[in-house]
């Protein structure tokens, strides 16, 4: 099957796999990491046709034709996205298992929601869980993300 | 391992794989639920029948009978849709709690309600509503009333090559009030201890014409209980009367225990919410 | 200077970038899938584990069952009853009796199904208070009450001290089993070259699986190298020994090929547990608002293997007895074996269960005696100069301030909007404050090695895992030498490169380590300068180096060029720090711990009495900090503390079913989401520049559910005293105090 991620096509051998083993196994994407298989804590969030999903609850044959984001497409060391800007300026993160996955959905909600109130971010945000306890100041990385001008640039019309 | 995953572009394609296949098959729509059974092996079948190709089923529409839900909707577009906001928007506040967003954004109406979760959302709020299931099968489509479609822990009245292809609602008066009220113990995000879902109309002189509260997660599959119900007919929701109604559901009903509550708390919970749900649709909006 | 500054993480990139090499994605070439088999049954015989069958499976290369382990089988902290796969006998539901490698999951899965075992069904306990009772199944023969360790703290005259009370209270609070439950579970990876062994491990302790593996495997340590990447948490749950003996026999048993065992959500809760506890605390009060006496008794669950409570039982006790003056203190803290997952070091080891008690105990004394809570604490809290109940002086003790500056948090900003509920809401304040010990035994080793570019590089063997350990040490390493933080790196763990160090637990690294360090970095900086000293043609006492120079009065020269005129390529030192301090084992006398960590919060809880549910909606946090490396990384771990600890006081609790976990996912086993923290958390360092580097791994968690408790019976007047504080028994609460 054929797989579009990050904005290249790769072929897959078609197998009974959920869509984060293959992106971790055949295309050795490993910034895209389990946590709790069950969908609770956000770990494995990719973003698919724009709307972040818990890839080990998906079949890769279920996200074959659509447009998969993970967190190598959204920035580089040296490029990297005002979202993952923001995080480190306000050190949003600890271990940073949980950090892929809370850049992911912060993209998505800014996205979805260019100017999202206080509220909006914590419930948008609700479902990735950080063990570390670093929500204060990833709360605050995202109020901050959506104000930036440069993630009005990056952000799809 | 491989599990042959077929996609079928619509329903009556769907039906035919399923009638081929009989038990060998499992049916997956957003596949919160299929992949999570397949990954604790719960199930093991041969072949997955995919809806997730299926076009055209994922809908919000009114209709002079009501509101139309296709049963591909996903969860996010349903909690989203003006359509449904406008017509209920505590339906639109029950599918928002759902899960998490990522939840929300893969899980289908049909696949939420065929999964029979007691813990699940939609079921109680959908069932006050007076909601019906549209089901297609070999034979053809029917309807069940969505009272009469949970049958059990992850039971429903589902025949084995049938699928749930539309919700529908009837349409509320403009007078009624609807509320649904999820009610977490541990942690904000977790699944329901008590899940309520209430709608009410009253006459102008605020005496009660209809009322129905379905009490979900903390019951096998969502129950109203009618006699309480009846003790609003024709009345002012005083105090004394909304402690009566909440008493006589807490009464009656049968709980069960999980982590997130004991049988005992869960009974003092529905005798809460049940309060609360009254006295929101008695003085709050719809 | 490079102390005191916020510093980003030095693998910063890394993290938002995703690219960070956690264990989990370590790939060798060949290597193979392993997977654990476990047992069924709480306590049994195990009568049979035959392969024969499963290793027909296509693609199994090896298994290693009870039979393939010689006399090495066994480790343990202190006593070396846990076998590398249970031998004859398991003792607790998902113990492993067999491993698996294989080409394929799914080859694994299929052997594992084929494995052949036989069971005689053994009674179970699961209690500590049952367990040690006449009658009792006997978990290990040597241990005929299932008790295998008795601390024991003797300070002052009990008995007269007690007669010398105006009152004497005597509650019992209770801590249930939990989990540790860092998003990266347990991951460890081997391979055996013929004579020693490569281990790859998510772990906090890698010179101790270094020293473990060897003796599993028969061979010297300088035979096993340990390599450690970066965790995705730790929290103490990868603290000691866990998988590493099995992966490494297994590794050894393959011939060669490496294999890598990943544990499910689910194994990880049957792989380490949190010691559920039950504590006693009878003291003893004078009407004046001292105290004369108090006597503690825990009973420690620690599973069915000792595994490392030997060394946490008696560090449970010291920690049990409570930041305040009393002149006589006895404690007994009984470690006990249970049919049940061994229990390990749980974030704010033992002083998470013990600070839960004696802060408790503070509040209920307080209301019964008329007093209030913040002045009865203020009263005794201890002061520098103090002596302890272990006979040691205190010193650099901030206890009071940490309150204060909890207490006043609360006081200062008004409280938000409140909850709404129709005056169903009850608000409350409630304290809590924490004295913990430190490793009293360690030792950590620093090698720095400066290169002839400028850049220096660090070996240590501290494990980074989000704390920004590695980040700290960088920058004591720039201060020490007096150089950018930008031009140091920091390489380790990999036991064959970085030096010793004992663990990276205790909250003791950026102290230990950090002083280690500072002593190679002043090392390395003296021979520097007697190296520049001939060229700048003045005398080493009176240069000093800065900058990445060394500098004279008129002149300087740049480290690089001390190096390169001196005809060196590098220069390196090695440095050390260690402390070995103890207590008498029959009286807990002695010195038990370097310095005192010391933490406390202040809580405002709402307390909605139709539901019991409790909502924290302001809490402010202080720990005394000491010298402060990183101010931001010190405040992610004040706030991290916090947040961390709701889940141990109000939603955290394995609950079991025959000894078999019922939860064990991230969906049933609740931990502390973005819309449970409170709308208002404020933690603050208390800082003494010229203090010692202190650890801050810790301080303010164990306060969390004490301060909550405590809010709630400002609130409505009940008082739980079994964690977690669910809405649950708040309601059974409010309904009992109605009834009476």
């Amino acid at each position: 099957m054929i797989l579009n991620v990050n904005g290249s096509k790769h072929k897959v051998r078609t197998e009974t796999r959920t869509l984060l083993d293959v992106l971790r196994e055949d295309l050795g994407l490993m910034g895209t990491k389990e946590g709790c298989s069950v969908g609770m804590c956000g770990a494995c969030t990719v973003l698919v046709d724009g709307k972040p999903l818990s890839s080990c609850l998906l079949l890769a044959e279920q996200a074959a034709g659509m447009e998969i984001l993970t967190i190598e497409g959204v920035g580089s060391a040296e490029n990297l996205h005002p979202v993952q800007q923001a995080f480190l300026d306000e050190g949003a993160f600890q271990c940073a298992y949980c950090t892929p996955g809370f850049v992911l959905t912060t993209v998505a909600l800014l996205n979805e929601n260019p100017s999202p109130s206080d509220n909006e971010i914590r419930e948008y945000l609700a479902g990735n869980l950080c063990r570390c306890g670093s929500y204060q100041n990833i709360l605050r990385a995202v109020k901050v993300a959506s104000k930036s001008e440069a993630v009005k640039v990056v952000l799809k019309p | 391992m491989s599990i042959d995953f077929l996609e079928p572009t619509d329903f009556s394609e769907a039906m035919a794989l399923l009638s081929e296949y009989g038990d060998d098959a499992k049916v997956i729509a957003g596949g919160t639920s299929v992949v999570l059974m397949l990954q604790q092996k719960l199930i093991a079948p041969n072949v997955l029948v995919s809806l997730g190709r299926i076009e055209g089923w994922d809908y919000v529409r009114l209709e002079p009978d009501g509101l139309h839900i296709g049963a591909l909707t996903h969860l996010r577009d349903a909690e989203r849709s003006p359509v449904l906001r406008q017509f209920c928007p505590a339906l639109a506040y029950t599918f928002s709690v759902v899960g998490n967003v990522r939840v929300r954004n893969q899980a289908t109406l049909g696949g939420n309600l065929s999964a029979a979760d007691y813990a699940a959302d939609p079921p109680a709020m959908l069932t006050v509503l007076g909601a019906r299931a549209r089901l297609l099968g070999p034979g053809g489509t029917r309807e069940v009333p969505l009272s009469e479609f949970f049958l059990g822990f992850y039971t429903t009245a589902l025949e084995p090559e049938e699928i749930l292809t539309e919700v529908i609602i009837p349409v509320l008066p403009e007078t009624a009030r609807a509320a649904y009220f999820k009610y977490t113990s541990l942690s904000a995000e977790g699944r329901p201890c008590v899940a309520i879902g209430a709608l009410a109309d009253f006459d102008s002189d605020g005496k009660c014409k209809d009322l129905r509260i379905a009490v979900g997660a903390a019951v096998e599959t969502p129950q109203r209980v009618e006699s309480a119900e009846a003790l609003a007919y024709g009345q002012t929701l005083t105090g004394e009367l909304v402690a009566a109604i909440s008493e006589e559901y807490a009464r009656t009903l049968d709980t069960l225990s999980d982590v997130r509550g004991s049988a005992w708390y869960r009974k003092e919970m529905i005798r809460v919410f049940v309060k609360r749900a009254l006295e929101e649709v008695r003085d709050g909006h719809r | 200077m490079a102390i005191g500054k916020s510093v980003p993480m030095l693998d910063a990139l890394a993290r938002v970038t995703g690219t960070l090499d956690y264990m989990i994605n370590l790939r060798l070439p060949g290597m193979l899938v392993g997977k654990i088999v476990r047992s069924l049954a709480p306590h049994a015989r195990l009568l049979k584990v035959d392969p024969t069958d499963a290793l027909l499976v296509p693609g199994v290369v090896a298994i290693l069952t009870g039979a393939d382990l010689g006399e090495n089988a066994f480790y343990g902290a202190a006593i070396k009853d846990q076998g590398v796969v249970a031998v004859d006998r398991v003792r607790y539901v998902g113990e492993p009796i067999a491993a698996i490698a294989a080409e394929s999951e799914q080859a694994a899965e299929e052997a594992a199904m084929l494995l052949d075992v036989e069971y005689e069904e053994l009674p179970a306990v699961f209690d500590a208070q049952e367990a040690i009772q006449p009658g009792t199944p006997v978990l290990h023969e040597n241990y005929p009450n299932n008790i295998f360790i008795h601390s024991k703290l003797r300070h002052g005259d009990l008995q007269a001290a007690f007669a010398e009370a105006d009152e004497i209270f005597e509650d019992t609070f209770t801590s249930p089993l939990a989990q540790q439950a860092s998003l990266e579970p347990h991951v460890a990876a081997a391979q055996w070259d013929g004579n020693g062994l490569t281990m790859w491990t998510a772990s906090q302790a890698p010179y101790m699986v270094r020293r473990v593996v060897a003796g599993i495997l028969g061979v010297e340590e300088k035979s096993v190298r340990v390599i450690v990447p970066p965790l995705g948490g730790g929290y103490g749950g990868k603290g000691h020994i866990r998988i590493e003996p099995l992966v490494a026999a297994m590794a050894r048993k393959t011939g060669g090929q490496p294999v890598k065992f990943v544990l499910s959500r689910a194994e990880e809760f049957v792989t380490v547990t949190k010691h559920a506890a039950s504590i006693t605390l009878k003291t003893g009060v004078k009407r004046d608002g001292t105290f004369t006496a108090r006597q503690v008794t825990i009973y420690w669950n620690g599973g069915a293997y000792a595994d490392a409570s030997p060394l946490l039982v008696p560090q449970g006790m010291v920690r049990s007895v409570g930041p305040y003056r009393i002149p006589a203190v006895h404690v007994d803290s009984y470690g006990i074996y249970t049919n049940l997952p061994p229990a390990g070091a749980y974030r704010g080891a033992m002083s998470s269960q013990t600070t839960w008690a004696y802060e408790s105990q503070m509040d209920i004394i307080a209301r019964k005696m008329g007093w209030d809570p913040l002045e009865f604490r203020l009263k005794n809290l201890f002061v520098s100069g103090d002596q302890f109940a272990t006979g040691e002086i205190l010193h650099d003790v901030h206890f009071v301030e940490c309150l204060e500056v909890s207490a006043k948090g609360l006081e200062l900003s008004p409280s938000p909007g409140g909850r709404g509920v129709r005056g169903e809401g009850k608000r409350g304040l409630g304290y809590g404050v924490m004295m913990k010990s430190t490793v009293s035994t360690s030792k950590s080793q620093a090698r720095m090695k400066l290169a002839d570019d400028g850049t220096v590089t660090l070996f240590t063997s501290t494990v980074e895992m989000g704390q920004g350990a590695h980040t700290a040490m960088a920058q004591i390493t720039a201060e020490a030498l007096g150089l950018p933080v930008e031009m140091v790196r920091v390489v380790g763990p990999d036991t064959e490169v970085t030096p010793f160090d004992s663990i990276t637990s205790a909250s003791r690294s950026t102290n230990m380590m950090g002083n280690a360090v500072m002593a190679t970095g002043a090392a390395l900086t003296k021979r520097l300068i007697e190296l520049a000293a001939p060229l700048l043609e003045t005398p080493p006492e009176e240069l000093r180096s800065e900058n990445g120079h060394v500098v004279a009065e008129e002149a300087s020269i740049s480290f690089t060029d001390v190096l390169k005129r001196n005809g060196l390529d590098s220069l390196e030192e090695l440095g050390e720090y260690a402390t070995a301090f103890k207590v008498d084992p029959e009286t807990g006398q002695g010195v038990s711990t370097p310095h005192w960590h010391q933490g406390a919060g202040a809580a405002e809880v709402d307390v909605d009495t139709e539901t019991g549910r409790v909502t924290v909606l302001r809490y402010t946090a202080a720990s005394f900090a000491g010298r402060v490396v990183n101010p931001r990384l010190a405040q992610l771990q004040n706030d991290g503390n916090v947040i961390f600890g709701l889940g141990p006081a109000v939603m955290e609790e394995i609950v079991l079913d025959g000894g078999q976990p019922t939860n064990p996912n991230l969906a049933d086993y609740a931990i502390p989401s973005i819309r449970d923290i409170p709308a208002e958390l404020v933690s603050v360092c208390i800082e003494s520049e010229q203090g010692e580097l202190h650890g801050i791994g810790e301080m303010t968690l164990p306060p969390v559910a004490p301060a909550i408790a405590n809010a709630i019976e400002d609130a409505v007047g009940v008082r739980i005293k079994d964690l977690p504080i669910t809405a649950e028994k708040v309601l059974r609460a409010l309904r009992e105090k109605s009834e009476r």
